[in-house]
């Protein structure tokens, strides 16, 4: 059992501010979509639009942890089906080198990850949103999130 | 004017180099290696060199309040430098200008002597050119085919990054040092932008964008996502700290490591890192002993290989060894001229005072244009699992290169 486990009752309190680079095209259409649907989510989620992922690299993400994030994600269009050109692969792999840093530092690399939806399905933007809380939720249990260098 | 030049902790690269101020008559320069027992009298300007931690602040206050200027002089004192990588497992070494109020920092390891003298006079550092702007390799900026490790380094005309070996040029300055020149990427010492690990890592992620990587299907959200096991990208990079936040670990961003700690700080620099990037480590912080530290490494995994080693290869180690042995000799006399001599003599066949061009097997780059390169080129050799010996240090390798455990003391700094 490592030091930092927080007992179930306190990782609530832990879920704030989850924040989510959506981009223009599939990602934030998607969650129009789901809202459009009345579909409800986590009101811990915190969508930024961003034109594409690729936009979004590890400054912006460590902006958001050291200002208070608790977990980042990214949402971008499916594998192949970017609206630029690859700028969703290119997001993954620096995020992959992100969570590899975390994971080297000893921390969890669950509280950031890239996702991808479809504009015209808003249950796939919920389910990312649904997804991204539940591997919080594992980062906070578990290894800790930098959040509180614990 | 009075300068007073602090050693902290760490190694004494720069605190020796600041030996160069005294060839200029108008300081008056005096050396301070142990502050902890420095009485405080008032003094113009305080230098301090070395690597800091928390609880040197008291000491740290008493130098503030005695001196008109304080100057951070070099990597370590700057930004953390290369001991800060022990950070990773919980140490906390923090830069000067986290404890106190600063007037300046000189960046760099080692920390160009006359950028110091720069900041003493109070002068403006001229605006310096980025490192790729006086580099002679081409770049062409297309996404690489792989991302190699820097084993084998083969002369060439093209830019590291493009060869697939990670070079922080790009988030560089130029600098006195130049490890490019010996064939070897840059270090990133000498950082042209704040937070420039987090830059470079975003820089080669970029470039990487066409290596495999693992994508998994989301259950919930019924499209794909990053995945979490290892794939090409991550098997490639084995030490991304290492890598990108070699010098700058504690001004990132990033919390204290949670990696638990083997006891010894300087033991946890070395843990986790690459068996190719020892000999730089060690020529990094090894002070005045940086070239029998960094051989003792060498030789250690090329006898237990039978990597063979040529006489000229040799030859030129002993030089090396006689003239660190010279070099001491000369800052226990405090010999400005004997002392700019023999590192001018180090630099010209280790390339520079970080040792770039010593390697497994031989040397990266040609040292004198008369010899027969082939004679002493080092070799391209193969990452074997073990536990190597050598006097009084021991490590042991993974099947990957990283070493997993490793006995050193600080006594050989």
């Amino acid at each position: 059992m490592s030091n930092c486990e927080v007992p179930d009752e306190y990782v609530q309190e832990r879920i704030n501010n989850i924040v989510v680079f959506m981009c223009n095209e599939c990602g934030q259409g998607s969650a129009n979509t789901a809202g459009v649907a009345r579909m409800a989510y986590d009101a811990a989620i915190r969508i930024i639009r961003v034109q594409c992922t690729g936009q979004v690299g590890p400054i912006q993400i460590m902006e958001a942890l050291t200002n208070g994030a608790d977990a980042v994600a990214c949402v971008g269009c499916c594998l192949g089906a970017c609206h630029f050109f690859n700028g969703n692969i290119i997001s993954m792999h620096r995020i992959k080198l992100m969570k590899k840093v975390f994971k080297e530092l000893g921390y969890s690399d669950e509280f950031v990850n890239q996702y991808t939806s479809r504009a015209a399905e808003g249950e796939t933007a919920v389910g990312d949103f649904e997804d991204i809380i539940d591997r919080l939720t594992t980062a906070i249990t578990e290894k800790g999130t930098i959040k509180d260098g614990c | 004017m009075d300068v007073k030049v602090f050693q902290f902790n760490g190694c004494k690269k720069c605190f020796n180099e600041s030996l160069l101020l005294k060839e200029e008559s108008k300081y008056k320069v005096e050396f301070v290696s142990d502050p902890k027992n420095w009485k405080g009298e008032k003094v113009d300007v305080s230098v301090i060199t070395g690597y800091l931690l928390p609880n040197d602040l008291e000491h740290l206050g008493r130098i503030k309040n005695n001196s008109t200027k304080i100057i951070a002089y070099g990597g370590c004192t700057a930004t953390g430098g290369v001991f800060a990588l022990a950070n990773q497992k919980g140490h906390e070494v923090t830069p000067l200008t986290n404890l106190v109020e600063i007037n300046s920092n000189v960046h760099g390891c080692l920390g160009e002597i006359e950028e110091l003298k720069l900041a003493i006079d109070g002068t403006e550092v001229p605006k310096l050119k980025s490192l790729c702007q006086v580099c002679s390799r081409k770049a062409t900026c297309d996404y690489l085919e792989s991302i190699n490790r820097q084993i084998e380094l083969e002369d060439s005309e093209t830019c590291f990054n493009d060869l697939g070996f990670l070079c922080s040029g790009f988030t560089a300055t130029e600098c006195k040092e130049k490890c490019i020149d010996y064939n070897t990427p840059c270090r990133g010492c000498k950082p042209s932008i704040d937070r420039s690990g987090i830059r470079m890592l975003a820089m080669f992620g970029t470039l990487a964008g066409n290596i495999e990587i693992a994508t998994e299907h989301s259950v919930k959200g019924a499209t794909d996502k990053l995945g979490d096991e290892d794939d090409d990208l991550t098997d490639s990079l084995p030490d991304v700290v290492g890598n990108f936040f070699r010098f700058t670990l504690p001004t990132s961003g990033f919390p204290k490591g949670r990696i638990p700690s083997s006891g010894s700080l300087l033991e946890d620099v070395f843990i986790g890192r690459l068996i190719e990037e020892i000999p730089l480590i060690t020529g990094l912080l090894g002070g005045a002993k940086s070239v029998s530290l960094t051989l003792k490494f060498i030789e250690s995994y090329e006898k237990a290989n039978q990597i063979e080693v040529s006489e000229q290869t040799k030859k030129y180690r002993n030089e090396l060894l006689q003239l660190e042995s010279d070099l001491s000799k000369a800052i226990e006399s405090e010999d400005a001229s004997k002392y700019k001599e023999i590192t001018d003599k180090i630099r010209f066949i280790a390339g520079n005072m970080n040792l770039s061009n010593v390697f497994f097997g031989g040397f990266k780059s040609i040292i004198d244009p008369n010899d027969d390169f082939n004679n002493y080129k080092s070799h391209v050799f193969d990452v074997v699992e073990g536990t190597y010996k050598n006097g009084s240090i021991e490590y042991t390798l993974d099947q990957t290169g990283i070493i997993t455990e490793i006995k050193i003391s600080e006594e050989l700094l």
